[in-house]
């Protein structure tokens, strides 16, 4: 029982801190419209800051300063909101796909700055003993582990409150604007190119943020930690879920992270000790199956976005 | 979102009420879980796969020769697609749900790593890896950040280097290029091979990295070949490997190649073309010759109908027959004793046990008269110092024909002269 427990405490933090990634992707894509195809870009900065920030110092690394875990957390929003301001302004005025290629090529870019940059990042060896907030405070891992839900699951009701307020605020209605239609957001006095960078930016400060509490949580990170195919897995989340709805990023989150792992639980039960070794492949195609299956039946998500109606015209 | 804020709180509540010290274990309940941990998808999809039949082997040995503590083992395996937050995810729920007594796994030091640091060693689980080979293991040992749970069967990449150094310099070699998987793995084994060429007369003239999983690696091959070697060291695996010696060899590179233990498989001979490989060796780990190692071989190939040479196989199969001697060597089942007994399967004057569950039976029987024994598995003796690190022999390949070849093999003691020679 405390077994099952841990895990599922385990489990949870994991679902949480990839919904707050993908909280960030729906401010982009779901709200503004803005293909962003980096996100694992955007998750290792912050993995990284965070992780240079706070280790403990090593004579191989020329940064590591082992500083306070909140110095960690708010330098890893800086520097993911630095790095998104700066992409952001070269590459805002591009549209739709080619965004997706810059953004992807940008992710894979920092993947490769990460492995090479061995004096900063340690290279493909990576970096360990990474603190976790009130580490000496536990006995146990499990208590630690029930702490540390306790901090993600009030992160993630922050990230999820902030956005909902401001979605719902004027400026947020000027990026709904500007996904439907661009040209008459302009036309209407606003400054389409601004406010894209706005939501790029903070977008991918919540990704950010999301990489430096994994981090944090795990204890070590390498360049192994950021392959594409997380950008793929946070995207397959929101898609899932519902694009334009938090509620749905959260549970597309909780859906395809549980899909993932609980096909491998199911997998190693239900198949033959014989046939065990072929397993890893039927993983792959029922998650795919699941896949192709909600998209064919819920082709807006589990959760949709809800309508927009003006108060006045709903009265 | 609600379904998720209540999982929350009920594991607080859960937490509160629970706040006694885990269950102790008490005897055996049977069957007595393992838990394996590899890549059967992904990238390392095609090593992964035949890693993960020679455990299934070695388990199976293990219940043929009588099991842990008299139950079955069960061997639990789960993908780690070569994604780290999947394999921490499948450790998570080993240890904790499945209650595994111990694991073996995994390929990628990337992924190995987070097991280690975050589930492994805070739950006190012995885990032995068959082919991580980064050098972090062995720092994070030496700090005592592991608490000792970590062992590995296969030795660190200073051996693979300094043999394949030892060859180069012997065989005349006078300006070596480099390409490289740019892995810690990669790096690791191209910063031991330098320090062992230089020391030993040729120069290395040229490093290139690459990345892996690329359609093409021209760009990587021009570089190296733009300081005219007269030969060139590859350390890649096996698909991207032949893409890149195809182009090499179509571009004009020597045919002097010295290969890692990734690229002794057929199927890089087979897809490279064997009569371009004919100058080319490489090395491997400790594959010792002897009666044991032949044993897990034809017992490898009976139950396969496939020959175990590939990288991690023979050190798969003896870091499940470590697990399993030690833990019936354990008092009990505990993380703790199944770690502090792990050592006890090589002890010094013992009896010498082997491969296959006959052998594995006979071990059982001098365990329970309390007499020592000394395991020589299929990668030799096994022996692990006080990081969980083993040393070994080295394996020089060669193709002949259209089949690898072992040419010749540094002993134990070979190694270390050569270790001494370049370390001073």
């Amino acid at each position: 029982m405390i077994g099952l427990l841990s895990y599922l405490v385990f489990f949870a933090i994991i679902v949480l801190i990839l919904g707050v990634a993908t909280l960030g992707l729906n401010l982009q894509w779901g709200t503004t419209g803005l293909f962003n195809a980096g996100v694992v870009g955007f998750y290792a900065i912050g993995g990284y800051a965070f992780a240079i920030l706070c280790a403990p110092p090593r004579p191989e690394l020329m940064a590591n300063f082992g500083l306070p875990w909140i110095v960690g957390i708010i330098g890893a929003m800086a520097a993911s909101a630095l790095a998104a301001l700066i992409i952001g302004l070269l590459t805002i005025r591009l549209r739709g796909d080619y965004l997706a290629i810059t953004t992807f090529g940008v992710a894979v870019s920092i993947q490769l700055v990460t492995l090479n940059w061995e004096a900063l990042t340690g290279g493909s060896l990576g970096l360990t003993t990474i603190p976790r907030p009130a580490a000496g405070l536990f006995d146990s891992s499990l208590s630690a582990n029930i702490f540390y839900l306790a901090l993600t699951l009030g992160a993630t009701a922050l990230v999820y409150w902030g956005l909902e307020s401001i979605i719902r605020s004027p400026w947020g209605r000027v990026l709904k604007a500007i996904r439907e239609d661009e040209t008459a957001a302009i036309a209407l006095g606003k400054d389409a190119r601004l406010f894209r960078l706005q939501s790029f930016v903070l977008g991918s400060t919540i990704i950010g943020f999301a990489g430096a509490l994994y981090v944090s949580f795990i204890g070590f990170v390498s360049p192994f930690d950021f392959a594409p195919i997380l950008t793929f897995q946070i995207w397959t989340m929101l898609i899932v879920g519902g694009s334009g709805n938090n509620k749905g990023a959260l549970l597309g989150a909780f859906i395809v992270w549980g899909l993932w792992s609980a096909s491998g639980t199911f997998i190693s039960m239900a198949l033959p000790a014989a046939y065990q070794t072929q397993g890893g492949a039927v993983q792959s195609i029922l998650i795919g199956l699941v896949l192709v299956c909600t998209l064919l039946f819920r082709p807006r998500g589990l959760i949709g976005e809800q309508p927009t109606v003006s108060r006045h015209l709903a009265s | 979102m609600k379904y998720l804020i209540g999982l929350g709180l009920g594991a607080v509540l859960g937490a509160l009420a629970s706040q006694t010290p885990a269950m102790a274990q008490s005897g055996p309940a049977c069957p007595v879980k393992l838990g394996g941990i590899l890549p059967l998808t992904g990238s390392m999809g095609p090593v992964g796969k035949r890693i993960s039949d020679s455990a299934q082997l070695a388990v199976e040995h293990v219940n043929a020769g009588g099991g842990v503590k008299g139950c079955p083992v069960q061997f639990i395996l789960r993908d780690d697609q070569g994604q780290s937050t999947v394999g921490v995810d499948a450790a998570k729920f080993l240890v904790d749900v499945e209650r595994v007594s111990a694991i073996t796994g995994t390929v990628s030091s990337g992924v190995t790593l987070p097991i280690l640091v975050s589930v492994a060693a805070p739950s006190k689980i012995p885990l032995v890896s068959c082919c991580s080979t980064a050098a972090t293991f062995t720092t994070l040992a030496q700090e005592g950040k592991t608490g000792g749970f970590f062992f590995r069967t296969l030795p660190t990449v200073k051996t693979q280097a300094y043999a394949s150094a030892a060859i180069a310099a012997e065989r005349g070699f006078k300006r070596i290029s480099v390409i490289y998987i740019n892995t810690d793995f990669g790096t690791g084994m191209v910063k031991d091979f330098i320090k062992a060429v230089e020391k030993l007369g040729p120069k290395v003239v040229k490093t290139v990295a690459y990345n892996e999983n690329q359609p093409s690696y021209r760009a990587e091959v021009n570089v190296a070949l733009a300081e005219k070697p007269d030969a060139v060291f590859f350390v890649a695996f096996p698909q991207d490997g032949a893409t890149m010696t195809r182009e090499w060899v179509s571009l004009g590179g020597t045919q002097n190649m010295i290969l890692n233990n990734s690229l002794r498989s057929p199927e890089y001979v087979k897809s490279v073309g064997p009569k371009f490989l004919q100058n080319a060796y490489g090395m491997d780990n400790a594959s010792v010759s002897g009666p044991t190692v032949e044993a897990f071989k034809t017992l490898f190939q009976a139950k396969y109908n496939q020959s175990p040479d590939g990288p991690g196989i023979y050190n798969q199969y003896d870091a499940v027959i470590a697990l399993g001697l030690a833990m019936n060597i354990a008092p009990n089942l505990t993380g703790d004793s199944i770690r502090d007994s792990i050592r006890k399967i090589q002890t010094a004057g013992g009896t010498v046990v082997g491969t296959g569950p006959d052998e594995f039976k006979k071990a059982l029987a001098l365990i329970k008269e309390g007499k020592p024994i000394k395991y020589v598995g299929a990668t030799g003796p096994l022996e692990f110092d006080a990081n969980g690190d083993v040393s070994g022999a080295a394996l020089i390949w060669t193709v002949k024909g259209d089949n690898l070849a072992v040419d010749r093999t540094l002993t134990v003691e070979d190694m270390n002269a050569l270790m001494k020679k370049i370390d001073g």
